[in-house]
């Protein structure tokens, strides 16, 4: 009932890189308003550069925009991020082009503040142990990221929590995510479920046609000769490897599991 | 160079904007068409002498007297490409049906769009259909599949592209139909201007061979 349509390959040493919190542009929903993080400057490792972080931003406004209500008000929490009045200017027009309203950024900087308050918005400024810092210790994932585009060449989505994507990954893209990946559409670029460790977790696509594969620790790459049709089909470890079933099949052997 | 009219450059954008020439004294026009006027970029210079602001405001004011304003972006997607679109306000994606030629042309559509440039086409460039026919080049529908943009056309390898390059007389202004290559150009033009034409048949004619083939792959799906 398995079919081993990918080749798993162990040999590979695979670095551990879970998507932490902080590591990209994310958008959050809390109590009717948005919360708008970016990424921190310094505690990320690799800092992004203000293009970066606008391209991400650009990226994740263009591929939601359909699920927030038109004048929702946004709270911006740049953290230790240095931005000066042009920049959040920019980030106020992106959002109002998605009929979103910037109302207040939070910020550790004090520069940051100085210009919010010129561009005539409220601040809030703290240092940087306060309770923005406090998803670090916690264990849980984050709420479900969820997508509608095509994820093309050069995007990386990194998350902490389950990424469903509504449309294609490409060859060049790549997700990495703590949880599941669900892909609804043709998966061809690189996806990873589970980076911090969790092998539990799985990934789904209508069509599975990868560059690679990774679930936790484990690596697989496509075959060389792809099959002549597609299903949609589960990714999963199980003996030591990661296996491909097709859904419909996968569905019914988690059922007959359940019942043992 | 193309156009045949390197030899008469005097200006060019950069000194435009340096304010050291009028807009109209750089223009070089063509010689066969009154309506066509190429706008230099400067070659000696680095392509970071000009700013995205700056070029917003020169295809401004080309725009005021042209219908189209072309603009050519350099390969790539450094800082001559952010020049290059931050005027845009619609993009014609030029690819060759090769996958490393997709990747770079699927991440231009990316970052266009995260530029708000979203009205895009796509023209498949120097397509061997016999090639395609033997599965050995990607199909129209296999770069739509990944790149999944309206396609605005499909242009043929054609040795005569090369000939009117070297010579500096565009193909499309040679002897109507004389080129596959020119007429599927003619045609790209019409349909930007809202015609609808439909895409040249490129199959080259049916051979036994080529017949029995398809027959093959037909049964074997």
């Amino acid at each position: 009932m398995n079919s081993d349509s990918l080749v798993t390959d162990l040999t590979l040493t695979m670095p551990q890189t879970p998507a932490t919190p902080q590591a990209q542009v994310r958008f959050k929903g809390e109590e009717g308003r948005l919360l708008l993080l970016l990424p921190s400057e310094t505690e990320s490792g690799s800092a992004l550069t203000w293009i970066e972080v606008w391209q991400q931003l650009k990226q994740r406004l263009n591929s939601g925009e359909r699920f927030w209500q038109p004048q929702t008000p946004v709270h911006l929490i740049a953290r230790d991020r240095l931005l000066d009045g042009r920049q959040l200017q920019d980030i106020a027009d992106a959002l109002s082009n998605a009929e979103l309203q910037l109302k207040r950024v939070y910020t550790s900087r004090r520069q940051t503040a100085v210009a919010a308050v010129t561009a005539g918005l409220s601040v809030e400024q703290h240092s940087l142990l306060t309770h923005l810092n406090q998803t670090e210790n916690g264990q849980a994932l984050a709420e479900p990221l969820y997508i509608q585009t095509t994820l093309r060449s050069g995007i990386e989505i990194r998350h902490p929590g389950t990424v469903i994507v509504l449309g294609d990954t490409n060859p060049g893209s790549s997700i990495i995510a703590n949880g599941d990946v669900l892909v609804w559409g043709a998966l061809r670029g690189l996806v990873q479920a589970g980076a911090a460790g969790n092998a539990s977790c799985m990934i789904m696509a209508l069509r599975m046609e990868p560059t690679q594969i990774r679930i936790a620790d484990f690596v697989a790459r496509a075959p060389e000769s792809p099959p002549n049709q597609y299903h949609p089909e589960v990714a999963h470890v199980s003996g030591g490897g990661i296996r491909i079933t097709r859904a419909i099949d996968f569905a019914k052997n988690q059922l007959t599991n359940d019942l043992v | 160079m193309l156009l045949g009219v390197e030899n008469r450059i005097v200006y060019t954008a950069v000194e435009v904007l340096a304010g050291e020439c009028r807009l109209d004294q750089a223009l070089v026009k063509d010689k066969r068409q009154p309506n066509l006027a190429l706008l230099p970029a400067a070659q000696n210079r680095t392509k970071e002498a000009v700013t995205p602001d700056q070029m917003k405001k020169l295809v401004a004011a080309l725009a005021q007297s042209y219908d189209y304003v072309l603009i050519d972006s350099p390969a790539g997607i450094e800082m001559g490409f952010q020049n290059a679109i931050a005027p845009a306000k619609e993009a014609i994606i030029i690819t060759t049906p090769e996958i490393s030629a997709v990747r770079d042309a699927d991440r231009v559509v990316g970052l266009l769009e995260a530029n708000d440039v979203r009205r895009m086409h796509l023209i498949v460039n120097r397509l061997r259909p016999a090639m395609v026919e033997k599965d050995m080049m990607m199909s129209v529908k296999d770069v739509q599949e990944i790149l999944s943009i309206p396609l605005l056309g499909v242009v043929p390898d054609d040795e005569k592209v090369i000939i009117s390059t070297n010579r500096g007389e565009p193909l499309v202004l040679a002897q109507e139909g004389s080129s596959l290559a020119g007429i599927a150009l003619n045609n790209i033009v019409r349909r930007l201007e809202g015609e609808r034409v439909p895409l040249l048949d490129l199959n080259i004619p049916d051979d036994l061979l080529s017949r029995v083939r398809r027959f093959l792959k037909g049964s074997r799906s």
